[in-house]
């Protein structure tokens, strides 16, 4: 047979390693800047751009889509072009693909910082956003499948198996999940409305981790972590299993998001039984790679790279079990809403995530450089710093989510609350925000290390831009004889695609589509009516200065609950509320029965500066809202947006509604100036027209959260939803 | 062939332990929504799954034994513990009639036949599993010497030892193959020189997966299908009735019953820091550190919008006047504590913050004109202090 001669492209991999390095760095230092704002809310700035709002989306879409997304395509582009014997199907995609992607990410940190998102968490980017990511996602896709078509390698490696499966199923989550309709060019409604719109949500938003954070790393560590240990594969077997069971299951988990919430019964419990299944085939990749290494633990002892997978795989593992635990609903309701999640997310992202990439790029930098790695002793110090960053990150978020909720709970032997001030419960733990930063800095510190020891190995080494290699042409695959079943499928990449497209898709159709055709799950209220294009507007600002960051809007059925914020959240309230606002954390109590529970004049007092209100509150400051005049201009749009979702405004309205909207805006600012501190605020800001600012907008809205069930608090099933 | 054989006691003996459960089926149905009935199923299942976990390593153990032994009959052991399971079964049937004949009351909310059936297969299962164990330790006993003996009477030949690696605990709990026998199950191909071995699924594993898998069903069957679990509407009304349930106790005690007609202003220094410390966490926010008024009055002078006695008081933050943003505060205040944090409003008249808003309302004297008899007395009282601190 004779020998075919080609060059692996390591240019394409380079590139992105780099900026993996690069947006790893920017990521986790606007997560230490949002980390250090809970207690010192003066590190806002008093600026829109940095305010915890706006910079919270940037640092998660950095370290997600930017840092893990860039390590995924760093490992993929190196791996899949060895274990295929090909080099990358079109150099030109590969380029299309990285600047492409890059680009996503400027603008994706522009137009948060700007304040344009969906308010949608994880998928805040906006719509020409959306439809760029797809676009280059298809590029990868082609790029990837074109590769592995002319492989010369008669079966694919399971660490293709899980590139596959990423491909396909992030094209499917993020399709469905940006379904969404423009006002204009930097502004657009979710399709989905309330309930709908948190199942889509949570569905995508879980399987972002699951098939964003999780496969494709699990990829990585099936080529690095063997080639690193120089050992098999620990069983073939478990990761056939492993494979199938956890991208079937993984797919359903998405309502453990929603225990508790106005989400149907039927799907929490369907959420619940599918997270803890998926305990096994999570641990099956553990194991796989844990045992991967017997043989070879002498050299973790030496070997940073080894070191940085082990911990890596250890968190993988304890995360993937907590994530279980977490999903039981008495646990859920202790958890949920907590820094208990924020510390269990962190064990996933700073320990799995981070530490996989950090091995890989210890491993292959050197390997494209041909030269050893500058220090290894350096990065041995980045290990030990990385891991006790993690350790003092989880443990005070743990201890803060635990405290904070019991707090919350606690009932005094008269019956009421024992905390009813919710600013208690926050400076109790402002110590585990301060020794979580700490643990963040470590963390950032030995990241640091890492830049400095690669850019020091790559100035000592010298690139090889192609790489030399041999293969034989594929063969026509033949079967011989007796073999392994799932050999066959290995010899198929696109059977392969469209297997994995359909097990992933069942859990999501079986949990979607009654959710969204049975009217029974969302019984109408009559008395729940559409926003006034104030309010509308207002809604706006909330989700533009991303204060479903730290504040919920989704009142569980709990005693605590009720007493403190209201009558419990009913999922036919929800109906008109395109994005829902229902939050994943409180930082700052829920505000689902807001409307009417605090003065005008106090939400102007307060959100003007939080300390002058309330001593210890570490809200930001908001004095922009103060001077910024409301756009009007955009009114109409929104409301003919909202009409073609299904808004039953009459037909007409939008041409009215500005005037409406002045009226409304007039009447409080009216009510504001009778207030006599509130008039003094206004006079040394200097606001002429304080009807037509920003704040009066947010007021309205706030006022309005919730208030229309509160003259008729039973729900009852009226005709048809949706009208 | 082996394979076969292995799989079918497997089977037998999941099928063993599951056979008692399962003839019980009918009877409990029942009552498989009682949690008591549940749990115990449930435990049954997950002692039958460690059953058939032992039976295979014991099967195991015994094929090594019998290796070393040169005498190839597996199958003898086979029989012997497929002979056990049955008698498992057995076991448990037999067991059966006789708890029904003996029972009649209630376990649990189970009733005692069932209860005894089950609580008998229970204790069968557990019988079982310590004889496996004991088995176990037999064969790894008569192992165990072997070895040494293999050893120590080769002395000279340094290249046997590896032959016979002793096993760990980890080891058999994994199933792990000697790393020096690995070439046994590679697969023999490799991808960019990485090879794959074919090791079997860690038992543990798989069975964990199984007990998953049976959480599951029976999580969905119980939530969903029989509604034996609350909802989560149901135990949120399961809460408020148990709290009500106390709070009709509480008001047993005369002092909590204190009503904006019957409260009375406290004096007593204790019960006015009490006041204050409720009043520092739930009222600063509006009216300020020192009562001087934020976006709410200032309640430390002589006007009052809502009545400046202490009867209105008490009613104004039990009840609230929400259209003017005084929100109620009956279901996050006790009703004592609505009367302390009252009384200590009332301690604050004239002292004259820095800051104070400016009046608001009505002016209130202490006249006590359209009072009740019943607490003019402590009005007085107040009153009678009151210049002392002007």
């Amino acid at each position: 047979m004779q020998l075919e001669k080609f060059y692996y492209d390591n240019k394409i991999v380079r590139s992105f390693a780099y900026a993996t390095v690069l947006w790893g760095v920017v990521g986790m230092i606007a997560g230490l800047w949002v980390a250090i704002q809970f207690y010192a809310p003066g590190a806002s700035l008093n600026y829109a751009g940095t305010t915890f709002g706006r910079l919270r989306p940037i640092h998660t879409n950095a370290v997600i889509f930017a840092f893990v997304g860039n390590c995924m395509f760093t490992g993929v582009y190196y791996s899949l072009q060895r274990l295929c014997k090909a080099r990358m199907f079109s150099d030109l995609l590969s380029k299309i693909h990285f600047w492409g992607w890059q680009s996503i990410i400027v603008l994706a940190a522009l137009t948060l910082f700007f304040g344009m998102t969906t308010g949608k968490e994880y998928a805040e980017l906006e719509w020409p956003i959306d439809i760029l990511i797809t676009l280059i996602w298809v590029a990868f896709g082609i790029n990837m499948f074109g590769t592995i078509i002319k492989r010369r390698e008669s079966h694919i490696y399971v660490a293709i198996w899980f590139y596959i499966a990423t491909w396909i199923t992030v094209a499917m989550l993020h399709i469905v999940n940006s379904f969404e309709i423009p006002v204009n060019l930097f502004k657009s409604y979710s399709w989905y409305a309330g309930v709908q719109d948190a199942l889509v949500q949570w569905w995508y938003g879980h399987n972002a981790v699951a098939f964003f954070l999780t496969t494709p790393i699990l990829g990585l560590m099936y080529y690095f972590l063997p080639k690193a240990a120089n050992r098999p594969v620990y069983s073939y077997r478990l990761s056939i299993i492993h494979f199938w069971a956890l991208i079937f299951l993984y797919i359903w988990a998405g309502p453990h998001h929603l225990l508790y919430t106005a989400l149907p019964d039927w799907a929490q419990s369907l959420g619940v039984v599918f997270s803890v299944m998926l305990i096994a085939p999570s641990w099956g990749g553990m194991l796989n790679g844990l045992f991967t290494l017997r043989g070879a633990w002498d050299k973790v002892r030496e070997e940073p790279v080894l070191k940085f997978f082990v911990v890596a795989i250890t968190c993988y593992g304890m995360s993937t079990f907590e994530g279980p635990l977490l999903s039981l609903k008495n646990v859920n309701a202790i958890a949920h809403f907590t820094d208990w999640i924020i510390g269990h997310v962190h064990i996933g992202g700073l320990g799995w995530n981070g530490f996989m990439a950090f091995g890989m790029l210890y491993y292959l930098i050197p390997k494209m450089f041909n030269t050893p790695l500058y220090s290894k002793k350096l990065a041995t110090n980045h290990f030990w710093l990385g891991t006790i960053g993690i350790v003092l990150y989880a443990i005070p978020m743990y201890w803060a989510g635990f405290t904070q909720s019991l707090m919350w709970k606690q009932f005094t032997e008269d019956g009421v609350l024992q905390y009813p001030n919710f600013l208690e419960t926050v400076t109790q733990i402002i110590p585990m925000y301060i020794t979580r930063s700490i643990g963040g800095a470590l963390y950032l510190t030995g990241a640091l290390f890492m830049v400095y020891n690669l850019y020091k190995t790559v100035k000592q080494g010298s690139f090889i831009g192609d790489e030399a290699a041999e293969a034989a042409p594929l063969e026509k695959a033949h079967s011989h004889g007796k073999e392994y079943w799932h050999r066959v499928i290995e010899r198929k990449p696109l059977q392969m695609l469209v297997i994995s497209l359909i097990v992933v898709a069942i859990g999501g159709l079986i949990e979607l589509i009654p959710t969204f055709l049975v009217k029974s799950n969302i019984p109408t209220i009559a008395s729940v009516k559409p926003y006034t294009p104030l309010e509308l507007q207002g809604r706006d600002i909330y989700v533009r200065e991303g204060c479903y960051t730290c504040h919920s809007q989704m009142i569980r059925p709990f005693r605590d609950e009720v007493a403190r914020y209201g009558e419990y959240s009913k999922a036919g309230e929800f109906v008109y509320d395109h994005p829902f606002q229902w939050g994943s954390k409180r930082t700052g109590p829920d505000l689902a029965r807001e409307g009417g529970k605090n003065p005008d004049s106090w939400h102007f007092m307060h959100m003007f500066d939080p300390r002058q209100v309330s001593d210890k509150s570490i809200m930001p400051r908001y004095p922009w809202l103060y001077q910024n005049d409301l756009d009007i201009s955009t009114t109409p749009a929104k409301i003919r947006a909202m009409q073609t979702l299904g808004v039953p405004y009459e037909k007409g309205y939008d041409q009215l509604a500005n005037t409406e909207l002045e009226t409304q805006a007039k009447k409080i600012a009216d009510g504001l100036k009778e207030d006599s501190k509130v008039k003094q605020l206004m006079t040394v800001e200097g606001m002429a027209n304080p009807e037509k600012k920003e704040i009066v907008a947010l007021i309205a809205y706030l006022q309005r959260i919730g208030k229309d069930i509160k003259a008729e608090p039973k729900s009852t099933t009226v005709q048809a939803s949706l009208k | 062939m082996k394979k076969l054989s292995r799989a079918v006691i497997i089977i037998a003996a999941i099928m063993g332990a599951a056979v008692p459960a399962m003839a019980q089926g009918p009877k409990p149905e029942s009552s498989l929504n009682n949690p008591l009935a549940l749990t115990l199923v449930v435990i049954i299942a997950a002692l039958a799954l460690i059953i058939g976990l032992l039976a295979v390593v014991v099967y195991g153990a015994a094929e090594i034994e019998l290796k070393k032994q040169k005498t190839s009959k597996p199958s003898a052991t086979a029989l012997t513990i497929l002979a056990l399971l049955i008698a498992t079964a057995a076991g448990a049937q037999d067991a059966a009639p006789a708890a029904t004949a003996a029972a009649s009351d209630n376990v649990g909310g189970l009733s005692g036949s069932t209860y005894y059936i089950l609580m008998a297969v229970l204790l069968v299962e557990v019988a079982a599993i310590f004889f496996l164990l004991f088995q176990l330790r037999f064969l790894l006993g008569a192992a165990k010497p072997k070895i040494t003996e293999a050893s120590t009477s080769t002395e000279g030949a340094v290249e046997y030892k590896p032959a016979a690696p002793q096993l760990s605990w980890w080891d058999k709990f994994n199933k792990f193959r000697p790393v020096e026998k690995e070439a046994d199950i590679d697969l023999g191909h490799e991808y960019d020189g990485i090879r794959e071995l074919d090791n079997r699924l860690p038992p543990w594993w798989l069975y964990g997966f199984y007990i998953t898998i049976i959480f599951a069903v029976v999580y969905f069957y119980r939530a969903e299908v029989s509604h034996a679990a609350p909802s989560s509407a149901e135990e949120y009304q399961a809460a408020v009735a148990k709290a009500n349930a106390q709070q009709e106790e509480r008001l047993k005690d005369q002092k909590n019953r204190v009503d904006e007609n019957t409260v009375v202003l406290i004096t007593d220094k204790a019960e006015l820091e009490k006041g204050k410390t409720v009043f520092m966490s739930t009222c600063t926010p509006c009216h300020g550190q020192q009562a001087q008024g934020i976006v709410g009055p200032n309640l430390t002078d002589d006007y009052w919008i809502h009545g400046g006695k202490i009867n209105d008081i008490f009613k104004t933050i039990k009840y609230g006047y929400p259209e003017k943003s005084m929100q109620s505060w009956k279901d996050q205040l006790s009703p004592v504590q609505i009367a302390e944090v009252a009384s200590y409003i009332k301690s604050l008249r004239g002292t004259n913050p820095p800051g104070a808003k400016e009046k608001q309302g009505e002016l209130y004297t202490e006249d006590g004109s359209s009072a009740p008899a019943a607490d003019s007395t402590g009005t007085a009282k107040a009153d009678s202090t009151k210049p002392a601190v002007k």
